[in-house]
């Protein structure tokens, strides 16, 4: 059953009727006196919008001029300072340098950003709750206390020990359990300072040389071209 | 916060402390108080560029922290704070006016790092102070000191809440974070220090630095070896007072602008007697005597007790209402009405808003809106002399743009349409907030455009700091002028569009003080 649109109430022609006469001949009756309002009769209403408004209307009045003048310039000027100015400060945060595709060996040794995530100033830490505090990993000669010691680097002794640990494990299968625990514990702290000691060995041994000697290699191979008969390699 | 205030914080904060700390702090503004966990998860940033970013916010004070219970620490943002920022360059300029360069120096070095102790504030203007001046002379810490001291005394510069002195911290865990106390009294306590230096310059031959090769030298500066005397005191700038300042500023000016510059001068010396005793809230001054006011005139200024009587008279009698009589002790009790001032103000404001937009017709119908306050459709076109249909046309605009409402009187309980009076009227407060809105909106679309027009042209700005570059090399060595003219020419255009668009960033925010004082004084 199909309603026409115009027609819901069946029972009140009269309705229908006059407001289907109302839209006929002129404007449809409003529920207010539209003269209150200041719409005389007769009055032609401005055409339907059938679209939003433009983007830039057209204006009627130009702006009022900027003020200019000795205190306006001056300000100006402090603006673009300060603005620069921000962008040198520490407290600037510079998004992390996306890796580019392949990992360079230059990597090792341009050191771009605070290490670990630290930040380049000291606030007051008093006045900071604690959780807000970020843990360097120092490379120091004495051992400082470290929360999460990270192992990127697994080398055959790591390895040796990890074999050597299962063994053991396995042997001590019918011991008590908390004795293995302790055992273990021993061990892991054991396996900390041995690798930490190998890291720190290894990290002084490669940062021995002053950074900025090191040559990226990326300018070879473009200087010496006096002779193309022979092959670069 | 509205949509376009938070557009704003965003951009501001992407530009002056970059996007890590913008996506944290526009998180926190729309969505209130957080603890960290929760930050780093929603907004997906890593814990340590979460903990870095919080730690940037909370020095320039534009992040607060609340231990709640069970330890968890939850982060707040400041919306209006990070408006503030817009001010900046205001401040420091008023700084400069009253203070001169030291002055200068000093509010901008706390502005840009928001808390600082008043050792190292001294000790890094001082050195900036002495880049600038000539060979061989150096500022003296003495001198900055006192104009810091000053600054202080005047509430410009004001301390940071405290963390309270623990005796018994053994006893149990440290908390999670400290809660700071401030005590009203000490806010402007200067503590006695003596610091005794000269400023240094940062040069690479420099006398200072022949003991300490540079090869080996230790990555913490010297401070940090000898004790800092004031440790733990920070001072940060009072943007409230600086505001106070703006407010009796505009104040002065309109009593100029409106009778002559005897009446703005004795409004001022009121104003500047009772600028450190009247809260920055109050609806008006402390009441002066015409004593008082007497003596404190300025030196040069030698006109006789009955004129100024005279012309207190004529303040209180203005039908602005700026000044107002209180009592008749001493000589007469005055008062400074500053909510009356500032309401005033604003409705200057709006009415001069009106003109520029749609005419001085229509500044004729508003004006006369807000003096009858309630008018009927006919009513205005007879009182306001404006052919029907054009004061029709002119209050549909206005009310299109929210500047006038309407206000219905209905006859009947029932609130048909044709038996209910349609008033219009002026609501001074909205059409206030209306315009703040529209100012903060206007200004981000700036910033926008700023960033846009520096990208387009970010290849021509490159070349033309180049040819910069060379013109200055070339000058040393001695070129011709017509190359050096044909090489200056090629920049001027972008230049130009780039300093209109700053330009129109800077000045906008002019607008919205005085609104923003009205909207505040009005609430509280």
């Amino acid at each position: 059953m199909v309603f026409p649109i115009g027609c819901l109430n069946p029972q009140a022609p009269s309705i229908m009727a006059s407001r289907g006469g109302g839209r006929g001949c002129g404007r449809g009756q409003l529920t207010f006196n539209v003269e209150a309002v200041g719409i005389g009769k007769g009055d032609a209403l401005p055409p339907p919008t059938l679209q939003p408004s433009p983007l830039f209307p057209p204006l009627e009045f130009r702006p009022v001029p900027l003020p200019s003048g000795e205190e306006g310039e001056y300000v100006l000027a402090l603006k673009q300072e300060l603005r620069g100015a921000m962008r040198q400060l520490p407290y600037f945060i510079r998004p992390a340098v996306p890796k580019r595709d392949v990992e360079r060996y230059s990597d090792k040794y341009q050191m771009s950003g605070p290490i670990d995530n630290a930040i380049d100033w000291n606030p007051d830490w008093r006045r900071l709750p604690r959780e807000l505090k970020i843990r360097v990993r120092k490379l120091q000669k004495e051992r400082t206390t470290i929360i999460l010691p990270k192992r990127p680097l697994k080398t055959t002794e790591d390895k040796e020990e990890t074999i050597q640990k299962l063994e053991t494990l396995e042997k001590k299968e019918e011991e008590v359990t908390s004795e293995e625990d302790e055992e273990k514990e021993e061990e892991e702290e054991k396996e900390e300072e041995e690798e930490e000691e190998y890291d720190e060995e290894e990290h002084e041994e490669e940062t021995d040389y002053i950074m900025s000697y090191f040559d990226n290699g990326e300018d070879f191979g473009g200087d010496s071209d006096d002779n193309m008969d022979e092959a670069i390699y | 916060m509205t949509q376009a205030e938070i557009k704003l914080c965003s951009l501001l904060l992407q530009e002056h402390f970059g996007e890590i700390v913008e996506k944290i702090g526009v998180h926190l503004i729309r969505t209130g108080s957080q603890p960290l966990r929760v930050i780093a998860h929603d907004t997906e940033t890593s814990l340590d560029q979460v903990k870095k970013a919080l730690c940037v916010l909370i020095q320039h004070n534009l992040v607060i922290y609340q231990v709640h219970k069970r330890g968890v620490v939850e982060y707040e943002a400041q919306c209006s704070r990070v408006l503030r920022m817009l001010r900046y360059p205001r401040y420091i300029y008023t700084a400069k006016t009253l203070y001169s360069d030291t002055g200068e120096l000093i509010v901008e070095e706390l502005l840009l790092n928001g808390k600082m102790t008043m050792s190292a504030v001294v000790k890094k203007v001082a050195d900036r102070l002495t880049e600038t001046m000539e060979d061989g002379k150096t500022m003296d810490y003495a001198e900055v000191s006192n104009t810091f001291v000053r600054l202080v005394d005047t509430h410009f510069v004001q301390r940071c809440p405290l963390v309270p002195a623990t005796e018994n911290s053994d006893t149990g865990p440290p908390p999670p974070a400290p809660t700071l106390v401030i005590n009203e009294k000490d806010m402007y306590l200067v503590p006695k220090l003596s610091l005794i230096g000269k400023g240094k310059r940062r040069r690479s031959s420099d006398e200072d630095a022949t003991g300490e090769p540079k090869a080996k030298r230790p990555k913490q500066t010297t401070d940090n070896k000898e004790p800092i005397p004031d440790d733990g005191i920070y001072w940060q700038a009072n943007l409230d007072r600086f505001h106070q300042h703006f407010r009796d500023q505009a104040i002065v000016s309109a009593v100029a602008n409106r009778m002559d510059q005897t009446s703005s001068e004795i409004v001022r010396t009121m104003l500047r007697m009772s600028e450190v005793t009247t809260p920055s809230g109050a609806p008006f001054t402390q009441p002066l005597s015409s004593n008082e006011i007497f003596r404190s005139l300025p030196v040069g200024y030698n006109i006789s007790k009955q004129v100024l009587d005279q012309y207190l008279t004529l303040l209180a009698d203005d039908p602005l209402e700026f000044v107002g009589k209180s009592g008749d002790s001493g000589g007469g009790m005055y008062v400074i009405n500053l909510h009356k001032a500032l309401g005033s103000l604003a409705t200057a404001t709006l009415e001069s808003v009106v003109q520029e937009r749609f005419g001085s017709r229509c500044a004729r119908i508003f004006r006369l809106v807000l003096q009858k306050k309630h008018l009927e459709q006919k009513q205005v076109e007879d009182f306001a002399m404006i052919p029907a249909k054009e004061a029709k046309d002119m209050l549909y605009k206005m009310l299109s743009e929210n500047f006038i409402s309407l206000q219905e009187i209905p006859k009947t309980p029932d609130h048909a349409p044709s038996r209910t009076f349609y008033l219009y009227t002026v609501n001074i407060l909205s059409a206030a907030r209306m315009l703040l809105h529209r100012c903060y909106k206007s200004v981000a679309n700036l910033i926008e455009r700023r960033q846009f027009e520096t990208k387009e042209n970010k290849r021509l700005l490159e070349k033309s700091q180049r040819v910069e570059a060379i013109i200055a090399s070339m000058q040393a060595t001695g070129a011709e002028e017509a190359q050096l003219q044909e090489i200056e020419e090629m920049i001027t255009a972008p230049e130009r569009q780039q300093l209109e668009t700053l330009k129109r960033n800077v000045n906008n925010v002019f607008l919205n003080f005085i609104l923003e004082l009205f909207i505040a004084s009005v609430w509280k």
